[in-house]
Parts: C-alpha cells; sequence; structure tokens
C-alpha cells in the first residue's frame, strides 16, 4: 500500500537535489511520471484507474484500440468500453507563488519544488486523459489556464509555471474566492503552497471551496530549515515577504518556533480535516513521486469515502 | 603624575562601554533570509557570561584606546622639583622700568605707577637683583643692580622706596622703544646674559600712551629667557586734547609783518568732550585780555586752526581749555628775530657808485624775517675795523690793500672765516700774495675777446645750488675782462671755476681753519656780467653761508633738544622758565632743556621756546598686540600680581609644567598606534572567522 511505500521509500526514487539540476519544467515532470510509471509497472496495484463504467456504440470515429473484442466475437456489435475517469475530472492546479516560497535551503526554492510537483501532476494527469488547468497566484491571481486537454495544452501550462514569482505575501482569500467564480464545474482543486498565513483565514478560504462542491487536495510545502530550523548562528533575520527584521539567536528560538510551527500545521492539519480536504505536508527534500503517491492515495481514499457515502455515483 | 584637567579623566569610565558591547554577543551585520517570521520571537540581547567574553585583545586595546584619549584630555604632568615656577632662590633678575614721561603727570597716574614700582620691589626675594631706572626720552637709573646687591637685603624695600618716591614725573616724551632694548641691554651688562636659566623679567611701568616711540624695536634681536612684563597704570579721567605749533608759516613773511600762527589741535578717540577753547595768555605782558577762540574737535580727530586774533605782539603762550587733562595744554611761542649776518667790505669804494663792486654787494641782501645781512664798507684805515672784524662773517676785498689791514684780515680768515677777493685790477694780485704769504705774486691783465666759465666744480658747496642742470648754465655771463694769475704758485688751492681759455676763474685757499677765495674778475659792469646775472645772489648767499658755517637759530625747541648757539666772545647765560641760571661757558650747545617755557639766553638776546613734544598728547592706550607685533616678549600675566591666591598660583604653575611636558601628545599618539593595532588584529579576526565559516559551509 502507498502508506508501506511512504514509510520505506524505494531506493529508485529521485533525488529532489538532482532532478532540480534538470532546467526544463516539462522535463523534469516527465522523469518523475515516467519513473513513477516504471515502478508502477512493477506493483501490483496499477489498474486502479481503468474502472469500467458502461458499454458504449462504436461510431466512426472512435479509438479501435478500446473495442471490445471479445463483445464483438459474441455479438458482432461494436462497443467501446467506457472508462470513467478519462473524461469527467477537471484538475486544477492552485500554484502559490508568493514570495515566501522563494526560500530554499537546500539550493532551490519551496517554488521550484511545488510548480515541478504541479507540472508532474500536470504531466501526468494529462497523459491520464484528464483535464488540467492551472492558477498560479500570491496576494492575486497570477496565471490563469483553464482545464483543458488538448495538444500544446500542457505546454501552455508548463510555459506558465516557469514564469518568475513576483508577489509578496501569501493570502489565499482573493485568488480562492475568484477560482469559485471562474470555475462552474465541480472538479478537483490542488493547492499547492505553504500556507504560512493565519489559519483562520484559511479555513475560510478552503470552505469556499469545498462549499462549492469541489474536491480539495492541499499540499502544504516546507523547507528542511523551516521544519528543523537548524540555524547555528545568531544573526539578523529578514522576512522575504516583509522585509521585517528581527534579532534571531536559533538555539533560543528554536523551541518555541518548533512549537508553534507544530500548533500552525495542526491547526492546518483539523481545519483540513473539518472540511474533508485532504492534506498533505511535503518537504522539499522528499523525492516528488512520493507527494505522487500521496495524491493518488488520497484521491483512491476519497472515491472510497464518496462511493461509500454515495453508492452508485461515480467520482466527482 | 599629576592632571590639569581632571575632570576629563572621568571619559575613561567610557571603557565600560566596549566591555557591555563585547558581552553582548550580538553580530548584527549578519542577515538571514526566512520565509515567515511568523513563528518567530525576537531574541532579547544576550549577555554572555564572563567565561564567554570573546577576542580579549581586542577588548583590551578597545579598552585601552578610551583610558588613553581620557588620560590625554586629562592634560598630565609631572610634578617636577627641579624648575620651580618661582624660582625665588635661583636668583631672578628684575629690571623695573618706570615711566616718568609727560603724560604720567596726568590725575592719578603717577601715584599708581609708584604704588606698582613699590610692590614691585617688595615682591623680590632675598636672592633676587633688581634695577629701577626711570625713563622717558633717556634711560636714568634710580637703583642699578650694584647698589641693589650692596644694600642689606631686610633695608632694600625703604631704600628702593626712598628712591621711588623722589621721582617725579618729567615733561619729556616717551621713548619707549630705545628704553626696552636698552634694558634688555642690561642684563648682559649685568653679566647674566651666559646664565641662561636665571630668570629674567623686565617689569615695565608705564601708562603705555599711544604717542610712545617704538624706534628700534623692530628687529631687535632680544636676549633669550628675557620676558616683558606689562604693569598698565590708567588715569582717572579719558581722553585728552593736544596742541601743536606748526612752523614753517612764519619763514615765506617779511620782516616786520606779523604772521598768523597755525596751530594743531588733536582729540584723543576716548575724549568725551569736543568743545575745546584756544586763548592767548600773555608771558610777558599779563594784561592781555584775548578773547578765546570756540573750536570744535570731535573724538579721535584734528584741527588746524589759526591762533585767535588778536595775536600778541611779543612772547606769548597759547592755553587750550575744555579737555580733561592739562599737563599739554600751552604752547609757548617765540617770536622768532632774525639774524644779523654783517659783511665787511674792505675798500675804498664810494658809495651809490654804480661803476664799483660795493654798489651791487649791497644790494645782494634783501633782508628776511630770517636774517638780515648788513654790508659794512669800511676803509682800511679805519679804526673800527677791529671791532667790525670780529662781527663779521664774510670780508669783500676787492682792490690792493696796504699790509696793516691785511694782516687782521688774515688773522679773520685763520678764525676760520672766508675772504673773498673779487680782483678788480692787477694790483689785487698784492692783496692776495699777503693774505696768503706768497713773495712775489702777480698778475696780468686779459683783454680782447670776452671770456665765460669754462670749467665748473659742482661738487664744491658754492657751487652745489648750481649742480641742477637748470641752473648750471653759466654761459650767458660774459667776462669782459679778467686777470691771470699762475695757478701753479697757488699751492693747495682747489680751483673752482675756470674760463673758456683756461685761466682760473674761482679759486680757494685754505688759510687756519678758514680761507680765501679769489675771483679773478669782479663784478660790476666794466668787468663782467656776473651781478646781473641770476646767479650772483645765490653765489654770495652760498659763501656767506660757507664762510658763517651756522644753521639758522630757531626759535622753536622739544623738550630734551639740544638747543645750538654760535660762538660767543662772552660769557653767556641761559636763564629757564622757572628762573634758574645756566652760564654756558665754552659750550655751544644747550641741553638743559627739561621744562615747557621761554628760555631767554643773556647777553645776546636771544629767546627761544621749549614745548611738550606733541607726540605726548596722544594719551590713548597702546595696543599690547603692537608690541607683540614688534615681537617684545611679553608676558601676559604677572607671576608678581599680589592679588592671586595660592591655588591661583599653584594653577599657574601646573599649567607652565603641562605646557612644557606636553604628555598629552605622547598619550594621543599612543592612542593612534593602539588603534591601529585594534584595527590590524580585527581584520585578522574578522577573516579568520569567515574563512572559518566558509570552510564550514
Amino acid at each position: 500500500m502507498p502508506t508501506a511505500l511512504n514509510s520505506s521509500p524505494p531506493v529508485s526514487f529521485i533525488d529532489p537535489q538532482v532532478l532540480m539540476t534538470i532546467k526544463n519544467l516539462e522535463l523534469r515532470a516527465r522523469v518523475v511520471v515516467e519513473g513513477f510509471w516504471h515502478g508502477l509497472h512493477r506493483s501490483p496495484y496499477h489498474g486502479f484507474s481503468v474502472e469500467f463504467t458502461e458499454y458504449r456504440p462504436y461510431s466512426s470515429g472512435d479509438d479501435p484500440r478500446y473495442l471490445d473484442w471479445h463483445l464483438v466475437a459474441r455479438t458482432d456489435r461494436y462497443y467501446i468500453k467506457k472508462f470513467e475517469d478519462e473524461t469527467n475530472l477537471r484538475c486544477h492546479l492552485l500554484v502559490d507563488n508568493s514570495r515566501s516560497m522563494t526560500y530554499g535551503s537546500r539550493g532551490y526554492s519551496k517554488e521550484a519544488y511545488a510548480n515541478t510537483l504541479a507540472a508532474t501532476l500536470a504531466y501526468f494527469l494529462s497523459h491520464q486523459g484528464d483535464a488540467v488547468g492551472l492558477l498560479t497566484f500570491d496576494e492575486q491571481i497570477r496565471e490563469f489556464l483553464p482545464a483543458r486537454n488538448r495538444p500544446g495544452h500542457l505546454r501552455h501550462l508548463m510555459l506558465a509555471l516557469e514564469k518568475p514569482a513576483a508577489g509578496s505575501t501569501t493570502d489565499l482569500t482573493a485568488p480562492l474566492k475568484r477560482i469559485v467564480e471562474i470555475v462552474r464545474k465541480r472538479g478537483l482543486m490542488v493547492l499547492i503552497s505553504d500556507l504560512l498565513a493565519p489559519v483562520e483565514t484559511l479555513e475560510a478560504n478552503l470552505a469556499v471551496l469545498t462549499s462549492s462542491g469541489h474536491e480539495v487536495i492541499v499540499f502544504q510545502v516546507f523547507d528542511p530549515a523551516e521544519v528543523e530550523f537548524d540555524f547555528a548562528k545568531a544573526s539578523q533575520f529578514y522576512d522575504i515577504e516583509s522585509g521585517r527584521e528581527l534579532y534571531i539567536e536559533p538555539d533560543v528560538a528554536r523551541r518555541e518556533y518548533l512549537k508553534k510551527l507544530d500548533a500552525h500545521s495542526a491547526a492546518v492539519r483539523s481545519a483540513c480535516q473539518h472540511l474533508g480536504v485532504a492534506h498533505q505536508r511535503l518537504v522539499t527534500s522528499q523525492p516528488l513521486e512520493l507527494a505522487l503517491f500521496d495524491f493518488l492515495r488520497a484521491r483512491m481514499q476519497r472515491g472510497k469515502t464518496i462511493k461509500r457515502a454515495t453508492p452508485g455515483r461515480g467520482l466527482g | 603624575m599629576s592632571f590639569l584637567a581632571p575632570l576629563f579623566l572621568l571619559g575613561a569610565l567610557a571603557v565600560a562601554l566596549p566591555v557591555i558591547f563585547h558581552l553582548i554577543r550580538r553580530t548584527t551585520r549578519e542577515k538571514t533570509p526566512f520565509s515567515s517570521l511568523m513563528f518567530l520571537l525576537p531574541t532579547p540581547p544576550r549577555v554572555t557570561r564572563r567565561s564567554r567574553l570573546e577576542n580579549i585583545w581586542l577588548l583590551v586595546l578597545r579598552c585601552l584606546v578610551i583610558v588613553l584619549l581620557a588620560l590625554g584630555f586629562g592634560r598630565p604632568f609631572l610634578q617636577k622639583v627641579l624648575p620651580p615656577a618661582r624660582p625665588s632662590d635661583a636668583g631672578r633678575k628684575f629690571v623695573v622700568l618706570l615711566d616718568t614721561s609727560a603724560s604720567m603727570k596726568r590725575a592719578g597716574v603717577w601715584e599708581d605707577a609708584v604704588a606698582k614700582a613699590n610692590a614691585a620691589v617688595r615682591n623680590t626675594s632675598v636672592g633676587d637683583e633688581l634695577a629701577l631706572f626711570a625713563f622717558d626720552r633717556a634711560l636714568r637709573p634710580v637703583i642699578t643692580f650694584a647698589e641693589w646687591n650692596e644694600a642689606k637685603p631686610d633695608q632694600r624695600d625703604a631704600f628702593a622706596s626712598q628712591r621711588i618716591n623722589q621721582l617725579k614725573p618729567t615733561w619729556a616724551a616717551t621713548h619707549l622703544g630705545s628704553a626696552l632694548t636698552q634694558a634688555a641691554e642690561l642684563f648682559d651688562a649685568a653679566g647674566v646674559g651666559q646664565r641662561t636659566n636665571v630668570h629674567r623679567q623686565i617689569v615695565l611701568i608705564s601708562d603705555l600712551q599711544e604717542g610712545s616711540r617704538l624706534d628700534g624695536l623692530q628687529g631687535h634681536e632680544w636676549p633669550r629667557g628675557v620676558e616683558v612684563v606689562l604693569q598698565t597704570v590708567k588715569p582717572k579721567s579719558t581722553g585728552n586734547a593736544g596742541l601743536r605749533w606748526l612752523a614753517g608759516t612764519e619763514a615765506e613773511s617779511k620782516p616786520g609783518e606779523q604772521a598768523d600762527a597755525r596751530f594743531r589741535v588733536i582729540n584723543t578717540t576716548e575724549s568725551k568732550r569736543d568743545q575745546l577753547q584756544l586763548r592767548w595768555l600773555a608771558d610777558v605782558t599779563p594784561s592781555t585780555n584775548a578773547t578765546p577762540l570756540d573750536i570744535y574737535v570731535p573724538a579721535g580727530q584734528s584741527r588746524i586752526v589759526a591762533a585767535p586774533k588778536p595775536a600778541p605782539s611779543g612772547d606769548a603762550r597759547l592755553v587750550l581749555a575744555g579737555d580733561a587733562e592739562t599737563f599739554d595744554n600751552s604752547v609757548f611761542v617765540v617770536k622768532s628775530q632774525p639774524a644779523r649776518l654783517p659783511i665787511l667790505f674792505l675798500g675804498t669804494d664810494v658809495e651809490n657808485d654804480a661803476t664799483q663792486p660795493l654798489y651791487y654787494l649791497r644790494r645782494a641782501f634783501p633782508p628776511t624775517s630770517r636774517q638780515i645781512v648788513e654790508v659794512l664798507a669800511r676803509k682800511p684805515d679805519d679804526p673800527a675795523l677791529a671791532g667790525d672784524l670780529f662781527r663779521a662773517q664774510l670780508v669783500v676785498i676787492s682792490d690792493g690793500l696796504p699790509d696793516a689791514a691785511l694782516d687782521s684780515v688774515k688773522e679773520f680768515a685763520r678764525n676760520g672765516r672766508i675772504v673773498l677777493v673779487a680782483m678788480k685790477n692787477a694790483a689785487a694780485a698784492q692783496t692776495v700774495a699777503r693774505l696768503l704769504g706768497l713773495g712775489d705774486f702777480t698778475a696780468s691783465e686779459v683783454t680782447g675777446n670776452y671770456a665765460i666759465l669754462g670749467q665748473i666744480d659742482f661738487q664744491h658747496p658754492l657751487f652745489a645750488p648750481f649742480a641742477d642742470p637748470r641752473f648750471s648754465d653759466f654761459t650767458k655771463i660774459h667776462f669782459w675782462k679778467h686777470r691771470r694769475i699762475d695757478a701753479a704758485r697757488l699751492s693747495g688751492a682747489r680751483v673752482l671755476a675756470k674760463f673758456d681759455d683756461g685761466d682760473p676763474a674761482l679759486a680757494q685757499m685754505p688759510v687756519g681753519k678758514g680761507g680765501v677765495v679769489i675771483l679773478t674778475s669782479a663784478w660790476q659792469p666794466a668787468d663782467s656780467q656776473l651781478a646781473l646775472s641770476s646767479k650772483f645772489v645765490p653765489l654770495l648767499h652760498s659763501l656767506l653761508e660757507l664762510s658763517a658755517n651756522l644753521p639758522a637759530q630757531k626759535a622753536q625747541y622739544f623738550i630734551g633738544d639740544e638747543v645750538p648757539f654760535p660762538p660767543s666772545q662772552q660769557p653767556l647765560t641761559v636763564h629757564k622758565p622757572d628762573g634758574k641760571e645756566v652760564p654756558l661757558v665754552g659750550a655751544t650747545k644747550f641741553t638743559d632743556t627739561d621744562q615747557p617755557g621761554i628760555y631767554a639766553v643773556t647777553p645776546a638776546g636771544w629767546r627761544f621756546a621749549v614745548n611738550l613734544a606733541p607726540e605726548e598728547s596722544r594719551t590713548s592706550p597702546l595696543p599690547v598686540d603692537q608690541l607683540l607685533a614688534l615681537g617684545v616678549p611679553l608676558k601676559q600675566r604677572s607671576i608678581d600680581a599680589g592679588a592671586s591666591t595660592v591655588q591661583q598660583q599653584a594653577r599657574l604653575q601646573a599649567a607652565e609644567l603641562e605646557g612644557q611636558q606636553k604628555l598629552w601628545r605622547w598619550l594621543i599618539v599612543a592612542a593612534l598606534v593602539v588603534l591601529m593595532v585594534e584595527t590590524w588584529l580585527a581584520g585578522r579576526v574578522t577573516n579568520r572567522a569567515r574563512a572559518a565559516s566558509q570552510a564550514q559551509a
């Protein structure tokens, strides 16, 4: 199960540090996804996405690959096997491009990691035949690409992701409200952010998404330095977003910091749980494949809970 | 080690600052970016424990800099006993200069000066030497070093005080410059010059008036170690106006005509009064009730005014009234008397005969207010000749004369006078021979074409007035006749002019102290055009001056001036204004002009006035800067200021010691050196830390 994978990651996972040396975002995404597939083929759990829903009479122009040859042999009629995922998943990737995301202590920023993650997901979903949209934001919306599955769309998406961040603060309110207004059809919202904002507003913002019927997955991205606060020397710390300066002695401040960070994370997690939002905490030192696994697992869990709750209805 | 400004040592408390900075471990320069500070609290500045003091050496150096600076500002000095601030026992030398000029007569000045002089004497200690000099125009010893040393130490005060109290201010001007330079030389004369460590001080007690003469100070080489202490005395009143008679107006006027006397009235800048009055006071006739003349002279300005009218006919005194000080308010004026200069003409010429030389000689000397020249014509056999020869300033002869008369004339020349022999005929050569003691000296008549003066010795005083090219043209004077003499016979003669044919025209032969001047022609129209030319009168005047050899008798002198007299057969007596009589025996000068007034000389009947020097009226204080600019080694504060307390003296001494040692300079230099070391060390520490951090990264 994915949990097992999470606890003991296979050695074949690509180190993010090595991955980030690849300049091209699309190439990076492809490396992750293909490696993932590569591993997936060897895994016994690869068939989950080919969920059969119904047959449809073949009409000219349909891909003959999807003809059910058995049925043709049996009934001499042409039927196309239809898979549910293929068509009606509309996924929007909401990527935080605020300035706090530019922080990185391992040679690459959280933003690069988040962008790679978004690209990976887009690539993966796109190759799975789903429509992928993109929304990058800081305190307001920067880029918006509606969810589509067209040749060339992925390329646009990659280009949009590669644009440098220019924003300052993390403020989810305006972007999320806006996306709710734009995206009328229900779909999947993947929020990739460090969520370094007060929890109260965050909960309200996520509630806007969920109340519109969207399925929400939150990837909270952290830098290892943010998680461990392993600074050695005392110095003047300054906030990338606000420019505020504080004299910090890490030895003294670490305990309090970790305590507050844990409290914040717990608050975020409980808020997500409360709203039925899948929350994943990612540290940029983790391989991206794991995030992908987490994504799929969240999707499956979600599917199961929803199926369990409303039997006979397909995945939203 | 003592300190001149110990309060600055409090600055050393600033040592605490680097210590605190070192204890606060706060590297403010390093900055670390971070995504968000929302989980961070500012860390309060933490003070490290003593065991964790970093960079001890830097701390020590920084503390040292502050301590050194504080010490430097504290102006430290070493209390030395070697050069004590009051080297009383080393034997100080004092020269006290007491101003006795006329301006010291002002109210309250002299008493103050005497008190200061007595105080200066009292302030000496047993080992000191003191000399006291009074000065005005000249330096006069009151107490010499020798007298001081002879007196017993316990009697010196009384002795000096007695001498000082005998002094009185005189009427003379203030020659401060020469007094100071002479006083400085007194140290050398007293044998102190070689020992430079002896404390030598000139104490100048004066009113330091603006009119003091400072000549001699410029560029004067002051002996090393001599210092001048000023003890200025101030008058009770400020401001003064002075009066000065302006000479030169009478000279142009004709005799018998009363000239308008002019006076300059000056008022000092401090003066508060500008309305003054001028009034004649007749010395001789007290009945003159002249009306005063009101004049207005603003402070700091001067006016030239004509004397009030009517002017008294005789000698008189002009008095200025209305200013604060009276010592300089009188000017004595003597009616100038022309000098009488008799010229003796020896010959047989008839009066009013225009063909004879005498006629022209009489008319060559018009009388002026300065001098009246009378020409006395005497026959060679005149019995009054001897008496006239005594009075005469010049003897003129134009003809051959009997030997008896010539002997007394020769004596006249030997006494320093000039005898002019204008040879109107060849017979006059006999006179020349007799006068010069030549056996057979003859002359031959030269006639024919006229002669002119061809070669003239303009170097000689006789022709010096004509030396200017404007006046040196003698060619218009035609000599129709002249006599040729044998110049070779005249040994020692100086030929002053020659005719164009080479014959001597004018020659001078020394005889005794005087001489004989031979003119080989004469000036009557038959001989030459000389009498009609413009050169005639100046030439005779030159001759008269050469013979009389006497400067014009002046009638105005200042206090201290020497009054020259012509030699006189009779014993002369000078009557001073205060009634004293000074006999002049054999002297040709009178030097005792020590009071203003009118002096009379009997039996010659001369009178002259002696007045106060006009500079003495300029009583504004002399700026001390002017003395400093002239290089006078002034000491600003006297160590003998009696009012100074022990504390003040100790402070002065400390300041002097500190000024000599100047330890603060070394402390500042040391602080700079330590700062450099600190900079170097800090740089090294930083570099090392940076290298270490890079290595870690």
